[in-house]
């Protein structure tokens, strides 16, 4: 049994080794450098682009601009954005065009050397502004772009969504106290440490594309649509993934650099700088404000809640719906609320293209739910962990869309993350414990997967599915061997290659384990059942008396009487192959009940629902506002624990990246642009700031999913901001509702409350 | 942006000669603020680099007649950090030695080179100016000393001259019963650039009395300054509370802080005062003798306990 | 203006002509092909460029290459070469301190030149050395938990 096992990634021996080969690191003969040209400006008209200098620059093969692309749009929702800029500009770095050039500095100084003519206009920041009937639009030709099925949009406002439940009026009318408040959170960054590269090459009409991206599959179909070719003609390869964290969803450069290759008949590469990472990935994470307003009885009882989400979209839609529908469904959370009337907008504005980074949505929401849970409580004089027991969803109670809970482990989890704190000890002056709940969901979409036995016995797996370090590719081995009593080492896997796998959505949504781990099991499944037919054959057996252990197939009882993989696949080899084939069906979501709500597309229920609970220790200087993570516990309903390696792993890692956004992550702007569009200025944890991480995983084998197993890719970074604010409340005795909570804003609420 | 121009001198003297014909604009000693700012855009590396990297004449500290230090120029954070002179003694040098950078800045990093950059947030500036730190120029015509207090004139900026080269620092010896120390605020524990710096050294008399003492800032003004009337405001006193508070409030008196994107003006101007009175009584409990790890900005608080 | 360069890296003599502001990264990188060290900013703050220089962990991203004349570069290429380095390697791999693998090299870089210094560190030296690479995948504790392990291993 290698389920639950710790087993070594398989793609160690190279990453440690510096033998992996990342985009970057990839070179070809006759290959040119690409740069672009972005628009330094939140907003303007273009009046013309003059390329001639630029393309008399020697050594530099082309330029181009949206002249030399199809008049097409394209957005995983509202199809509103082209290749490069056509009229206008929307965000500083927009691409208004792109150079190929023998050399990167040479492909610099001729994007230097291209003369835009602009008129700028006042560029629109203020999301409440923008939600106006009276203000200018973003999308002047909203109205005429195509859009899929049910996405609710006017003006301003590319994603409208409603959740409804209940009656809020009358569930506020029992109410014996409201406590109402409003929260910001800023903009913030995937920040992965590789920065995207993209590499193109045709070989006649057929593209070749080595791309950082996390959606092979979807990337595939922008590009094809784009450029005018059938999807079987584009090839997109990821070679090995320097971390994503959703800043490498949705498609980002290939077409432009795939529309270089093609103009110059050369390979062309594109390395982004840093700098370039913050400005024009276009993915960062939303800025949000978030107005909660709840009705509570005196002994404790929700009876209402009211409340609505702005979130900065930035110039185009991308893939910010998933954003904007996950943030809804935060809003009851694990929380039992009978009246709930929620809306969200999704504003375009002219900075930075927000997009879907890890768990979109969430951390900002579940940082204002969690301090709002608290401040009732505090109002109702009632203990903030009490208030959470009598409030946390049990079995048979109902989410803010009517689907049913079954045992949730909601409650498990904070007392387990309470217990392993060691909550309610006495704490030195200044330090505090800050918890947090939360739950999250697993996405269920097709997936497929071959699985395959070489001449020798050995296996292959293929599978489109993306692996962004995770391990959730890594981890399909175990599953595979599992099935046919092999070891995981006995594997190997072709992945992230569109030609080489079937459909896989990418590294995106917490799914590659859900639906791509059932597809290898379904395809694993196939080829035991054809090895058993041919060992039945074989030995002169039944197949229903045979059985799969330690890489043989033997007689039930007799176990001499086998015959091992190796012959088998041997002896398939000059027959049927031994060959197997997966496509893990989409699970169903639980049934709910959403016809209130408006605008609701891909999550109008939470499948398969993990909750969990984080418990931070923090130290704040009370003279300063610098808060100091002393350490830290929490507990996940995850299911079955595939390889604890790997849980382990998403959920340290996804920690310290929530302390990150909870504490200093946050984009500065002035005048829609970003300020700190460096490492040394946007600030991540380093390993002195990271706590020491304590874990528990609760709950058994969920009802669906690969071997019972959850979706936990995501889920670690929702609670750790709420968590950090809600400490930082009980060690001050303010609270801070600008997010990040830097030292700055959180001596400011000190200084507010009058508590220095 | 391409530096056309390479050289490499083995001597002092040649250097000289090297600077003399194409100035100084173009030194590089471990090139940690020198190569980030060619690679930014700001300040793009010069027609003609010199590398002094391999002038070891000016790596090293020796301690000179008098008790005090020499150090030269090319000395590391981290060799600054190995000498138990630079610990014991000057040990607000040590504080911010310990926190400039990385790990793999500190070992390439140098004095001579944070001296030169004249960075306002530098953290090596407060402490040389409390120390009374002389540097020594030379060119081909001449050597010069010149208090540090007069080297920095504006952000990036000081009077060494363009044929000169910053050799080495002479840190004046101390009396018995003196302590430093330096703390910056930081948002993050390492990887930091000084929000506001504070470096004081104390000299205590009899009966615990301040005999003497200086206090300079980093990060709220133009250059790293001293500021005397917050070194005077505890001079001949005991310090309590509330001599530290005066010495405190004289120093967000004298800062002149910007608002930026890591702290406003008004935030900058409270935490001098915090961050002060917090560098004072480090300093005050090493001049007393007890000990107060290294560095100040994260140990601070043992001076108290 | 091309200037000539002569060094070692990972133990294997190199030369190359260049210009004098290209940084001992790029240089490693698209004149010698060693792509172990990484790119990840543009102001040595990350630590995926981290090599050693005579033993001493260096930023590549900002250093001049024709200062590293004469030099012996250690890049993660060369690590397993030494006892040290490729203990750091074998617990990196069995306890789960590589993810994405991006930062890996600079880690074990760094790590290497720690434990060669400090042969047994406490959890806060480790991480104060760490400080300077960033990860954003693992959180860092397997990190410290395998640099913490191989130390032991190696006493």
């Amino acid at each position: 049994m290698t389920i639950g096992d710790r087993v070594p990634r398989g793609d160690g021996p190279e990453k440690v080794t510096g033998q992996a080969k990342y985009t970057a690191d990839i070179t070809m003969t006759g290959m040119l450098h690409a740069r672009f040209l972005y628009a330094e400006r939140p907003r303007a008209r273009i009046i013309g682009i003059d390329t001639a200098a630029a393309k008399a620059l020697p050594g530099v093969f082309a330029v181009i601009t949206q002249d030399d692309m199809l008049d097409v749009r394209y957005g995983f929702f509202v199809k509103d954005r082209t290749v490069f800029a056509t009229d206008e500009v929307r965000f500083e770095a927009e691409v208004v065009a792109a150079v190929a050039a023998l050399t990167p500095e040479i492909a610099a100084e001729a994007v230097r050397l291209i003369e835009v003519d602009y008129e700028d206009l006042e560029p629109i920041l203020d999301v409440e502004d923008a939600l106006r009937d009276d203000v200018d639009l973003v999308h002047a030709g909203f109205a005429s772009y195509e859009q899929m099925a049910g996405v609710d949009r006017d003006r301003n406002d590319c994603a409208h969504m409603t959740s409804v439940k209940g009656d809020v009026d009358a569930g506020f009318a029992e109410a014996d106290v409201v406590v109402s408040a409003r929260y910001r959170s800023d903009m913030s960054h995937a920040a992965p440490i590789e920065p995207h590269a993209v590499i193109a090459e045709w070989q006649g009409e057929r593209v070749t594309i080595w791309s950082t991206s996390q959606v092979p599959f979807p990337a595939r179909s922008q590009v094809a649509r784009t450029l005018g070719i059938p999807e079987s003609n584009v090839r997109i390869i990821v070679p090995h993934l320097g971390g994503g964290f959703g800043g490498k969803c949705d498609v980002h450069f290939e077409t432009h650099i795939a529309a270089l290759a093609k103009v110059t008949r050369r390979p062309v590469k594109l390395v982004f700088t840093r700098r370039e990472e913050f400005l024009a990935t276009d993915k960062p994470r939303h800025a949000a404000i978030i107005d909660l307003e709840t009705g509570v009885r005196n002994d404790g009882t929700i009876t209402a809640r009211r409340a609505k989400i702005i979130l900065d979209g930035g110039a185009y839609s991308g893939d910010s719906h998933f954003a904007s529908e996950i943030s809804i469904m935060m809003l009851q959370g694990p929380y039992r609320i009978p009246n709930l009337s929620a809306e969200v907008h999704t504003v375009y504005t002219n900075r930075t293209p927000s997009g879907s980074v890890r768990a979109p949505g969430a951390p900002q929401t579940v940082w204002a739910v969690e301090q709002h849970t608290e401040e009732i409580a505090a109002q109702l004089g009632m203990d903030p962990i009490d208030f959470r027991r009598k409030n946390l969803v049990e079995d048979g109670d109902t989410g803010q869309t009517g689907q049913r809970f079954d045992n949730p482990n909601a409650a498990a989890c904070l007392e387990r993350a309470l217990e392993m704190a060691g909550y309610g000890q006495e704490l030195p002056e200044g330090e505090a414990f800050g918890v947090s709940c939360g739950w999250w969901f697993s996405l269920p979409v097709a997936s497929g997967a071959y699985v395959k036995l070489n001449a020798d016995g050995s296996g292959t797996i293929v599978t489109g599915a993306q692996e962004n370090g995770s391990g959730s590719v890594m981890g399909m081995p175990a599953l595979a061997a599992e099935e046919l009593g092999m070891a995981p080492e006995q594997f190997s896997i072709v992945y992230q290659d569109t030609s080489a796998g079937p459909f896989d959505l990418g590294s995106a949504g917490s799914q590659t384990t859900m639906n791509n781990g059932r597809a290898v099991i379904d395809a694993a499944r196939q080829v035991r059942d054809e090895l058993l037919q041919l060992a039945a054959h074989t030995l002169e057996a039944a197949v229903d008396d045979l059985e799969l252990v330690d890489g043989a197939v033997r007689v039930r009882g007799a176990p001499t009487v086998a015959v091992t993989i190796g012959e088998l696949a041997a002896q398939a080899h000059g027959g049927e192959l031994l060959l197997g084939k997966g496509s893990g069906q989409p699970l169903p979501m639980p049934e709910h009940d959403a016809s209130e709500c408006v605008g609701r597309l891909f999550y109008p229920a939470f499948a398969h629902p993990s909750f969990f609970c984080h418990v931070g220790r923090i130290r704040v200087d009370q003279d300063t506002g610098v808060v100091q993570v002393l350490d830290w516990s929490a507990a996940f309903d995850f299911g079955t624990i595939l390889n604890p390696i790997g849980a382990e792993g998403q959920v340290e890692g996804g920690t310290v990246q929530g302390i990150g956004f909870g504490l200093l992550e946050g984009s500065i702007y002035k005048d829609g642009h970003q300020q700190n569009a460096s490492l040394l200025e946007y600030k991540l944890q380093t390993a002195i700031d990271a706590p020491p991480i304590k874990i528990a995983f609760v709950g058994g084998p969920a009802p669906a999913g690969p071997h019972g197993a959850r979706a936990i890719g995501e889920p670690p970074v929702v609670g750790p901001p709420a968590a950090l604010a809600n400490g930082i409340a009980a060690a001050t005795g303010a609270r801070v509702r600008h997010l990040p909570m830097t030292p700055e804003r959180v001596w400011e609420s000190m200084q507010a409350t009058g508590v220095n | 942006m391409a530096a056309r121009q390479y050289f490499a001198p083995n001597s002092v003297d040649e250097a000289l000669q090297v600077i003399g014909r194409h100035g100084r604009i173009g030194v590089v000693a471990g090139g940690t603020d020198a190569v980030v700012g060619h690679r930014s855009g700001k300040s793009p590396l010069a027609d003609a680099i010199v590398g002094i990297h391999r002038l070891q004449d000016l790596n090293g500290i020796k301690v000179a007649n008098d008790g005090g230090l020499c150090i030269g120029a090319l000395t590391s954070y981290a060799s600054l950090l190995s000498s138990n002179e630079v610990l014991e003694r000057y040990t607000a040098l040590a504080d911010a030695s310990a926190i400039v950078g990385s790990c793999a800045t500190r070992n390439v990093g140098t004095l001579g080179g944070n001296i030169v950059n004249a960075s306002p947030a530098m953290d090596t500036g407060a402490p040389l100016l409390v120390f009374d730190a002389v540097t020594e120029l030379r060119s081909q015509a001449r050597t010069r000393q010149l208090p540090i207090a007069e080297l920095w004139t504006g952000p990036g900026q000081s009077v060494v001259a363009d044929d000169e080269l910053l050799v080495s620092v002479t840190l004046p010896s101390l009396p018995p019963q003196s302590g430093s120390a330096y703390l910056r605020l930081e948002y993050r524990r390492a990887m930091e650039i000084a929000v506001v710096g504070v470096a004081v050294q104390i000299t205590l008399g009899a009966d615990g009395v301040v005999a003497a003492a200086s206090i300079a800032l980093a990060a709220v003004g133009p250059t790293c300054f001293l500021v005397d009337a917050a070194g005077n405001a505890i001079v001949g006193r005991s310090l309590d509370e509330s001599s530290t508070a005066e010495a405190a409030a004289a120093a967000a008196d004298a800062a002149r802080p910007i608002s930026d994107n890591r702290a406003s003006e008004n935030y900058r101007r409270q935490m001098v005062s915090v961050v002060t009175g917090r560098a004072i009584q480090v300093a005050a409990a090493r001049a007393a003798g007890r000990t107060v790890n290294i560095p100040a900005s994260q140990r601070w608080r043992e001076a108290t306990q | 203006m091309i200037n000539p360069l002569s060094l070692s890296v990972n133990g294997v003599p190199y030369t190359a002509a260049i210009e004098p502001h290209r940084t001992l990264l790029s240089v490693l990188r698209e004149e010698f092909g060693i792509t172990g060290p990484k790119e990840g900013c543009d102001d040595s703050e990350c630590g995926a460029c981290m090599v050693l220089i005579d033993g001493e962990p260096t930023n590549a991203c900002c250093y001049l290459a024709l200062q590293a004349e004469d030099r012996e570069i250690t890049t993660i290429e060369g690590i397993s070469d030494s006892p040290v380095g490729s203990r750091i390697q074998a617990r990196m791999l069995e306890d789960g301190g590589i993810q994405c693998g991006f930062c890996t090299p600079g880690i074990v870089v760094m790590a290497t030149a720690l434990l060669s210094s400090n042969p047994n560190p406490n959890e806060e030296e480790i991480r104060n050395a760490l400080a300077g690479n960033l990860c954003r995948c693992t959180g860092y504790q397997k990190i410290v938990a395998a640099v913490s392990k191989a130390a032991g291993d190696l006493e």
